[in-house]
């Protein structure tokens, strides 16, 4: 019989059920690979053109003197972080060595405020009794309207001086016991025409001058050392600006003049179409910029720039003379000390941008190298900026890094050992409890930890940070509500179902005859765990906290809403403090900023290269997680 | 001897069996050391060592018995065989001997006591962990640790505490002499234990279990995963360890049974069917059903 045989396959439309079942399910396998592999090539694609077009940024940026200045901007910055210093030193030992003569001119200061403030129409009033009474002495009704607003005046002064806070008169503490009084007293005395303060606040005005003049002059010619660079820089920078933006518009020139002429032909409104055509006309297209005409500015600023930074050097030398040998005050030594040893170093870093300055040229080549380098290891990420947009992926990296580091600190140990207590350790009942719980993390939507995180987390870590008890901590007391260590935390807790379930499985793996082995050798649970299972599971668990790592790296909502989003290199200076800084990350600055820069624009593509890297991050940890398990795999 | 850590006054890195007797010892037993040879097999030596009384056992919580009515003795520096068919209970009665049922939540000893060296091993105040030390046990499937070869026969040495390397050395080096593996494995000590052959992982479970010098050991279907020719070697080994051990060991294989065992003990659906000399049970049994399946006419 023939038919024995016969296929019994049911057929649809001419296409066996079982082929059409199994094409469904090979379809859609292959389907998510080609999903896989447009997501590369569009997004290596757009990341790719990144490069040409971020080179061709800088080119200008140098061609156009931008870079020029920038060079001095920075003399000029380094100069103003000294110079804070400065200050901070100059205000320590003036509250230390002057504090009681501060505090008497500070709280006089406020209690002539506020009479003049408050006591505004009276003493207008009075003013112009008194003129009115000089012009006409005899005048008894000019008199009596003088004694009357002088009255008017005594009146409002002891309104004033009854509503007068000490608190805020004297916030840091500086008046000592009765002179509150006596300054409120001598208010009386006080002549709000002739605005002569009392003897005793003069003499304090004097003895404040006679402790702290030479500091002061000091410290003014520190900050003034500067000044003279600092305006050449101003007027360059304003020459530089103008000279990007004709060069940008040059590089636009012939397309807006054809989407001009396009407009007018289509416009059916003659004045329109000759307004269009006129402005077409307008627009001059050069073959190329005239950028050495341009810059010529800046190369004849040049000995200029050599006179005043060697000028600057003497000020600033002759200011540190000027600086007090052995101030009062601690906190002004320990100042005044890390002035003079960053004063090397910045002092170096000053000669070098010099250089860098006399030697700018607009028309040397900028290297492939530098632009590329300038992308992945450039401190600044500055966008929508009038000036020049900077793309460097250092302080999102960082960013991005140090959170990461921090969640899986938190996470884990935590996890791991979750999951060897219920694998090898919990009861049944343990199990059916703690295994859903952390599970159920998961389900958290993002956002909703993001909110705990600013409403709840922050606030607690802030206060907790402000504990006295607490202030040896490094970076406690934090600055901010939302901070590294925030972030870091919250996404440690959304690493950990990741991490767990990952262990728990690779634990599972582990032989039970391996636990059996050891137990029957009379080893305890513990033993077993910690000499056979967790070695045997060792590669799958440091595979689950790879992935783990993965998971956290790639997280958005979190560090967006918790991280403080500062787009700046944490500074380390501090050391493990450092985590309470806030800071931004790679996936932060995607969410955030893709919404609003144009398609094809140069910022748009440094997010996709920011992606692209995201992307090969995690590749690579998932990549090396898969080779982990596959090379340790227990035959 | 006892179980019981806190009257085992012997610290235990230094486990000898050439101790005296210990007071705790029933009087009537006379505790011998393994190290010397027990050539002959008289009456004394077949004095039980581990005494099974009336046991019953269940998987769930005594729902269904497993086990019914168990009640044997086995004797001391002897070979015993449990046969029977599949599913007739020998793991899981081989297995209350070291109390690796405890390790099931539901299982439970419901009538009958194990008195091994005279101890109950159920009593509260015995500590499974020390009983496992003197009982030890080899699988049906080598499992030898993902480890090295001198970390397998060091692990149970080195879970009692023994840190010292020499001693570690030495013990390792007797185990795997007695088990025959030192001259395949003596240059290749810390390479892994799952680079060995079958044969030779199994031996070295064997080693694995004598290292810590046990009392018992305890062999489930040692050879069913092996071929004839390493199944030969562990027959061979089984042989020379009964020298210094009392070893009880769960066949299918009656030739095997007849080869190594000097007792065989037949069981059919949780029960003990009949006991005896190997050479009666194969060749004069007293049961019908025992006769009907040393002859193949089931199981
Ligand atoms: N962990 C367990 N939980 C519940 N029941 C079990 C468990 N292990 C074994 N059993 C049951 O107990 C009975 C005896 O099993 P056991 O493994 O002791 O048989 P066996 O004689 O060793 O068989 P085989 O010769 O096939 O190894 C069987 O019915 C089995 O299904
Ligand atoms: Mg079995």
């Amino acid at each position: 019989m023939a038919k024995q045989f016969e296929k019994r396959d049911r057929r649809f439309l001419g296409i066996g059920v079982q082929s059409a079942i199994k094409g469904f399910f090979g379809g859609n396998a292959l389907l998510s690979i080609a999903i896989l592999l447009l997501i590369c090539v569009f997004l290596g694609k757009e990341a790719f053109l990144f490069f040409p077009d971020h080179h061709k940024g800088l080119q200008l940026y140098r061609k156009s003197g931008q870079e020029y200045v920038d060079g001095m901007k920075r003399q000029v910055e380094d100069h103003a972080d000294l110079n804070s210093l400065m200050a901070q030193a100059y205000f320590a030992e003036k509250a230390d060595i002057a504090g009681r003569e501060w505090g008497v001119v500070d709280a006089f200061g406020y209690l002539v405020d506020l009479a003049e403030d408050e006591g505004e129409d009276e003493i207008d009033a009075w003013a112009d009794a008194r003129e009115e009474l000089e012009d006409a002495e005899e005048d008894a009704e000019v008199k009596r309207a003088e004694s009357e607003a002088r009255a008017a005046w005594g009146e409002k002064l002891g309104e004033i001086l009854a509503k007068a806070d000490r608190a805020e008169a004297d916030r840091f503490g500086r008046l000592e016991a009765g002179e509150w009084e006596r300054l409120k007293a001598s208010m009386a005395e006080w002549d709000p025409v002739e605005e002569e303060p009392p003897a005793f606040v003069v003499q304090a005005e004097k003895d404040l001058k006679a402790k702290m003049g030479t500091f002061e002059a000091a410290r003014n010619a520190f900050a003034a050392a500067v000044g003279p660079l600092n305006d050449l820089k101003e007027t360059l920078r304003g020459k530089a600006m103008v000279v990007k933006e004709e060069a940008e518009a040059d590089l636009t020139a012939v397309a807006r003049k054809k989407a001009l002429v396009e407009g007018a032909a289509a416009s059916t409104n003659s004045e329109d179409r000759q307004r269009r055509l006129d402005e077409a006309a307008a627009i001059v297209i050069r073959e190329k910029f005239p950028f050495a005409e341009r810059t010529e500015v800046f190369y004849e600023s040049k000995p200029e720039h050599a006179r005043l930074a060697a000028e600057y050097l003497v000020a600033l030398k002759a200011a540190m003379e000027l600086v007090p040998r052995a101030p009062g005050s601690k906190e002004a030594e320990a100042r005044l000390t890390q002035i003079r040893s960053e004063l090397p170093d910045v002092l170096q870093d000053f000669s070098r941008n010099s250089v860098m300055v006399q030697e700018w040229r607009h028309d040397k080549p900028y290297g492939w190298w530098r632009s590329i380098s300038a992308f992945f290891f450039g401190k600044d990420w500055v966008t929508n900026s009038s000036w020049h947009d900077f793309f460097g992926l250092l302080p999102l990296f960082t960013g991005s890094l140090l959170i990461s580091v921090i969640a899986l600190m938190v996470a884990v140990p935590f996890a791991v050992s979750a999951a060897i207590y219920v694998n090898q350790l919990a009861r049944r009942w343990e199990q059916t409890i703690i295994k859903p719980a952390i599970e159920f993390v998961q389900a958290i939507p993002s956002v909703v930890l993001g909110f705990f995180g600013i409403m709840v987390l922050g606030t607690f870590l802030r206060e907790l940070s402000q504990v006295e008890a607490l202030s040896w901590v490094p970076g406690f007391p934090m600055a901010e509500r939302l901070n590294i260590l925030n972030a870091g935390l919250l996404l440690g807790l959304m690493a950990v179902p990741t991490i767990f379930t990952l262990c728990e499985d690779a634990l599972n793996n582990v032989p039970r005859a391996f636990g059996e082995a050891s137990l029957a050798l009379g080893a305890s649970k513990l033993q077993t765990v910690w000499r056979v299972i967790a070695p045997a599971a060792a590669s799958g668990i440091l595979a689950a906290v790879l992935l783990g790592f993965g998971r956290v790296i790639g997280e958005t909502m979190v560090v967006l809403l918790v991280a403080g989003n500062k787009i700046a290199i944490p500074d380390f200076s501090e050391g493990i403090g450092v985590i309470t800084q806030p800071a931004h990350t790679m996936t932060g600055i995607i969410a955030q900023e893709t919404g609003e820069v144009d398609k094809g624009s140069l910022h748009w593509r440094a997010l996709f290269m920011v992606g692209l890297i995201l992307f090969v991050i995690s590749l690579f940890l998932n990549w090396t997680a898969q080779r982990i398990i596959h090379r340790f795999r227990i035959a | 001897m006892s179980f019981v850590p806190q009257l085992n006054e012997r610290s235990m890195n230094e486990i000898n069996f050439d101790a005296t007797p210990e007071p705790a010892l029933p009087a009537e037993i006379p505790v011998m050391s393994p190290a010397k040879s027990r050539g002959t097999e008289g009456k004394e030596a077949a004095k039980s060592l581990i005494e099974i009384e009336d046991l019953g056992f269940s998987y769930d919580l005594g729902q269904t018995e497993t086990l019914r009515n168990i009640t044997l003795s086995i004797p001391k520096g002897q070979v015993t065989s449990f046969i029977g068919p599949s599913g007739c209970g020998k793991s899981t009665l081989l297995r209350c001997l070291n109390r690796m049922n405890d390790l099931i939540d539901t299982a439970k000893v419901t009538r009958g006591k194990i008195k091994i060296m005279g101890q109950d091993i159920h009593a509260a105040d015995v500590d499974p962990i020390e009983l496992r030390k003197r009982v030890g046990m080899v699988f049906q499937k080598y499992n030898p640790f993902p480890k090295s070869i001198f970390e397998n026969a060091a692990y149970g040495m080195r879970i009692q505490g023994v840190k010292s390397q020499k001693v570690l050395a030495e013990a390792v080096e007797r185990a795997l002499k007695q088990s025959a593996l030192w001259d395949e494995v003596k240059d290749r000590l810390n390479s892994s234990a799952l680079g060995l052959s079958g044969g030779q992982q199994q031996r070295l479970c064997i080693a694995r279990a004598i290292a810590v010098q046990p009392e018992i050991i305890l062999m489930d279907e040692p050879c069913s995963a092996l071929d004839p020719i390493a199944t030969a070697r562990i027959e061979e080994l089984i042989t020379d360890l009964k020298e210094n051990y009392t070893i009880v060991i769960v066949t299918h294989n009656m030739q095997q049974a007849t080869r190594v065992s000097a007792r065989t003990a037949f069981f059919y659906l949780g029960e003990l069917i009949e006991v005896g000399p190997t050479t009666k049970i194969f060749g004069n049994p007293s049961k019908k059903q025992t006769e009907d399946y040393v002859s193949g006419r089931f199981g």
